[in-house]
């Protein structure tokens, strides 16, 4: 390592640090004050510690709502990661090894999941139709809908990279078509799968409108709904809110520390291909 | 022997059917505001107390934009339950009342409201469709009382004398009067809480300017509101930082002594008994001043209402729950949950004797008739979306009041077009 290579290392890193820990340090710093220092918003140590003052009461506001909501958006988010990623994989599968004339038409309406921005009414009435507005399992299905398209697009375009000669072995094996996908296809795919649990996981625990107008109901409450307990028009408890936030910040960040030698290797190597 | 238990059960069991038959529950939507929910939860629990065959589900919205599409795709989708808390005004209009809500015109508690109140929740075909939820709040300016004492300043009465105080507040190095444009809608009020001082010159201005026969820009004393604005920055009378200074910036700012004055609308007073209790009688609060000593009064903004959507299958219970709201009862549970910050719109409801000193300040104008007028925005369905772009501007000496004032008359008609109001 030449001294210049370390030396804009060491720059990198520095700028990197502030860049993404200064917002993690003022969410903590804001987390621990009082109301009225938090009103003040600077970014300051705080002249005294009210972290485990702040921490019960946001726990227990509306009646322990938090723990709800965390367990409402851990079922939703398991849920529809699962779904997407079971059922992308098969689609891209599909589209990819099965070639006929309506794979255009196919990937078309893919794209066009991708591109029509859905309509909010409209899909109330649809659900109010099936039975399914105002339930988790609702939920899962329309975050399985918008985020449908990008997995298979995601998929289809890996298993492009995936030799046609390993399905035929399997085959020649006596492999039945499920044991081809299940057995021999899905685990290669495992650095798609890491990037895509990473991403829509993130997106859909994180998700605000979704939840906000599919989901009404004071039992059906996500983690993001429940800033709104802290934070109004016209008065806000900043250092309540400043704590929530902190709250609801940890699992997606556990997640992504957890996975994120895979997620590297993932994006190198399912997204650059066509 | 077998007979027995499971007859038991039966009896059992049709007891517990009986019991569920009779339980009625009401969902409930309010703001997430902290006084809300506090005045929601009295009253609610109150009415459970008399009535324990009725229990409520009380859920929360976010307020602002998010808050207006999720009221109205709940209303279209017909999931808003059976109690909505929401504004009222040219914001109920929009929610096209005749359709969405109830008609709740002959429900016993309607006789208590006070007639100004009915009004502003009156759809288009004359029926009442709200009753009053929460005090009603005045538009003005807050001001230190500590400033004003160590200056030697009384409370003006005209605009003239406003700047007056405001030039020796400035010759003392103080800063005389904070804006927060950070917050774009709180650029609004020097416009806004000045309609009282408009009526009071043009009375017909609300009914004229809604068929389009008056305009801001050729009526003098309606663009007085925004030379306001062009003055206060002009002669440099501002913070430092009003163009990114936010709404809690302002509170503290005229709560702590760093401003001396402060246009607001009175709920403030929350923000400062949360964040600042010991400086809430530091603080007073004057109708904005026009330029007649004479006719000084105060622009009141109508508390939200609560309404009951069409949708709702809970329609009498939730109708009986209401009129219990409107009476005074339900009105001194309110104050009992929040204290009281502006008088309640419910006849023989009385405020309790120590109030903080802004409020006290704000009672004389409603004791008096004629001392108060409802915002433009109660009298008129039109207003424009952009009045806080333009006010930040003439605020930040960006662009002149006349061209600002001629841009929002632009601005509104887009509005009214919409509505499809007859003359535009």
């Amino acid at each position: 390592m030449t001294p210049r290579q370390r030396n804009t290392g060491l720059i990198a890193t520095a700028v990197a640090t502030v860049i993404f820990i200064t917002p993690f340090l003022y969410i903590f710093f804001m987390a621990m004050k009082t109301k009225k220092e938090a009103a003040l918003f600077l970014f300051s140590w705080p002249s005294e510690w009210h972290f485990w003052a702040n921490l019960t009461e946001v726990i227990q506001a509306r009646n322990y709502m938090l723990l709800l909501a965390y367990f409402n958006s851990t079922v939703i988010t398991v849920g529809a990661v699962t779904m997407l990623i079971i059922f992308g994989a098969m689609v891209g599968y599909v589209l990819q090894r099965r070639q006929s004339g309506w794979n255009r038409v196919i990937y078309g309406l893919v794209l066009a999941g991708l591109i029509v921005p859905p309509a909010v009414v409209p899909t109330i009435w649809v659900l109010q139709g099936l039975g399914l507005f105002k339930t988790i399992h609702g939920m899962v299905l329309i975050q399985v809908a918008y985020g449908l398209a990008f997995s298979v697009l995601l998929y289809r375009s890996f298993i492009g990279t995936i030799p046609r000669d390993l399905d035929e072995a399997a085959r020649i094996d006596g492999a039945t078509p499920w044991q081809i996908f299940f057995r021999v296809i899905l685990p290669l795919l495992k650095p798609v799968t890491v990037t895509l649990i990473v991403v829509q996981s993130i997106a859909i625990f994180n998700d605000f409108t979704n939840p906000l107008y599919y989901l009404p109901g004071k039992d059906n409450v996500t983690v993001q709904l429940t800033l709104f307990n802290f934070q109004t028009q016209f008065q806000s408890q900043f250092n309540l809110l400043f704590m929530n936030i902190l709250l609801v910040t940890i699992p997606p960040l556990l997640v992504f520390i957890f996975f994120n030698r895979q997620i590297v290797a993932g994006m190198t190597a399912g997204g650059v291909k066509g | 022997m077998r007979l027995i238990p499971s007859a038991a059960l039966l009896a059992a069991f049709s007891l517990v059917a009986g019991l569920a038959q009779a339980q009625t529950v009401l969902s409930v939507t309010t703001d997430g505001n902290a006084e809300t929910v506090a005045a929601m939860e009295a009253l609610t629990a109150a009415y459970t107390a008399a009535h324990p065959d009725v229990t409520f589900e009380i859920e929360n919205r976010p307020g602002g934009a998010d808050g207006d599409n999720l009221v109205k795709t709940r209303l279209a989708t017909g999931e808003a339950g059976d109690i909505l808390q929401y504004n009222s005004g040219s914001l109920f209009q929009a929610l096209k009342p005749v359709e969405n809500l109830a008609d709740l015109s002959d429900i016993a508690g309607q006789a208590n409201v006070i007639d100004s109140f009915k009004s502003v929740v009156t759809a288009s075909d004359g029926t009442v469709r709200g009753v009053p939820f929460g005090p009603a709040m005045g538009g003005g300016i807050y001001y230190n009382k500590k400033i004003d004492a160590e200056l030697g300043l009384s409370v003006p009465k005209t605009w003239a004398e406003f700047m007056a105080n405001n030039e020796k507040i400035k010759a003392a190095g103080k800063v005389a009067v904070a804006q927060t444009y950070g917050d774009t809608w709180s650029s609004q009020l020097f416009v806004l809480a000045d309609y009282y001082n408009v009526q009071a010159q043009v009375p017909n201005f609300a009914a004229d300017y809604a068929a389009n026969k008056a305009k801001y820009a050729n009526t003098p004393a309606a663009m007085a509101g925004f030379q306001h604005l062009e003055d206060v920055f002009k002669a440099g009378y501002l913070n430092e930082d009003f163009g990114v200074a936010k709404f809690d910036d302002g509170v503290r700012m005229v709560a702590t002594g760093e401003a001396a004055h402060y246009p607001m609308l009175t709920f403030a007073l929350g923000n400062i008994k949360q964040n600042f209790p010991e400086n809430l009688e530091d603080v007073g609060f004057m109708a904005q001043p026009g330029d007649d000593a004479a006719k000084n009064g105060l622009t009141v903004w109508m508390p939200a209402a609560l309404y009951i959507p069409a949708a709702s299958e809970n329609q009498e219970a939730a109708k009986d729950f209401l009129s219990f709201v409107a009476s005074v009862e339900g009105c001194n549970l309110m104050i009992g949950a929040n204290g009281a910050t502006g008088p309640y719109l419910i006849k023989d409801c009385a405020l309790p004797a120590d109030v903080p000193g802004a409020v006290a300040d704000m009672l004389p104008y409603f004791q008096t008739e004629g001392l108060t007028a409802p915002a433009l925005e109660f009298l008129s369905p039109i207003k424009g979306p952009a009045l806080e772009q333009f006010t930040v501007e003439v605020g930040s000496g960006i662009r002149p009041a006349a061209e600002a004032a001629g841009l929002y008359d632009q601005d509104v008609e887009k509005q009214a077009k919409q509505l499809g109001l007859p003359n535009w």
